[in-house]
């Protein structure tokens, strides 16, 4: 597989660091039930046949976080957003509008 | 220089020793000429957020290049410009030793500047067949077609971290970490024997 990155370009997949789902937002530590939030958020994850967005590290490369939208049937790539920006990168290929 | 055999260049050289200077496989002229170049001063320069594109400006007007926040390598007289990262780059001098110094009386606060001189190792590799040497080791299209003079990358050769760019027609330079050199060389000398590889004395 190989993704597309918004600052190298293409790369293979070997060159990345994989995290998961990019849609789940970290509970509040300070919540009643932190705890159990904690585990759903920590151990539960879905294994979507589909669509999926994700979290890349580009660790042998630019050194970015990246965003991908993905199949998981087809490993074909919708989508490879730079997780963070300023300003300046706003006409980075692959940049999100 | 030592001559050593076609067949197997790296015999009786000890793994950890960066390997003497000599005439490394296939006799005749050789196809790769490799040296570690002559940019000894080197600074990693990370722009501050919204100062991308400032920073790479800036950089391409003081030490050459078209200034662009894109993996590119400018050249200067006696300086490079390398873009490693967005809104990163690694900037190489020849005779500049404050070359922190005079990054920061460029740059002002737009970014952070480190000192880098002892951390790398740059190769200068020249011949025909270096992308064909590099292929064996790079998981990118170093084709001379897609690939043209001023094209960088920072990815991996031969499982080592590296940042490469083309210099020239038939010119490359690879940045490795110091700590690396003896592994590295190892690899240009058994991925190269085969085009015939001389690898020039460090001064
Ligand atoms: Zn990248």
């Amino acid at each position: 597989m190989r993704i597309p990155c918004p600052y190298c370009g293409a790369r293979d997949a070997h060159e990345f660091a994989y995290l998961g789902d990019a849609t789940l937002t970290r509970p509040d530590p300070a919540a009643a039930d932190a705890a159990d939030r904690f585990h759903d958020y920590v151990y539960l994850r879905d294994n979507p046949a589909g669509r999926h967005q994700e979290w890349w590290y580009h660790a042998n490369g630019c050194r970015q976080w990246l965003r991908l939208t993905r199949d998981t049937r087809t490993h074909a790539i919708e989508a490879a957003e730079p997780a963070r920006r300023d300003a300046t990168q706003a006409d980075m290929p692959g940049a999100a509008s | 220089m030592a001559d050593r055999s076609p067949h197997d260049p790296l015999a009786g050289i000890a793994f950890d020793r960066v390997p003497p200077a000599g005439a490394y496989g296939v006799t005749g002229e050789p196809g790769i000429v490799v040296s570690t170049a002559e940019e000894p001063f080197i600074a990693l320069v990370a722009a501050r957020n919204g100062f991308g594109a400032s920073v790479a400006e800036r950089l391409g007007r003081a030490f050459g290049g078209p200034g662009l926040d894109r993996p590119h390598a400018g050249f200067g007289s006696g300086s490079t410009v390398v873009g490693i990262g967005p809104g990163r780059f690694l900037v190489l001098s020849r005779a500049e030793a404050d070359l922190p110094g005079t990054l920061r009386a460029v740059l002002g606060t737009e970014a952070a500047i480190t000192g880098q001189s002892d951390a790398f190792v740059l190769f200068d590799l020249s011949g025909a067949r270096v992308p064909d040497l590099l292929a064996k080791g790079a998981p990118v299209d170093l084709d001379p077609r897609v690939f043209p003079v001023g094209d960088a990358a920072t990815t991996l050769v031969a499982h080592i971290g590296a940042t490469l760019w083309r210099s020239g027609e038939t010119g490359w330079r690879v940045l490795v970490a110091r700590s690396f050199e003896a592994s590295f060389t190892r690899f240009l000398l058994g991925a190269g024997a085969e085009y015939g590889l001389r690898l020039e004395g460090r001064g």
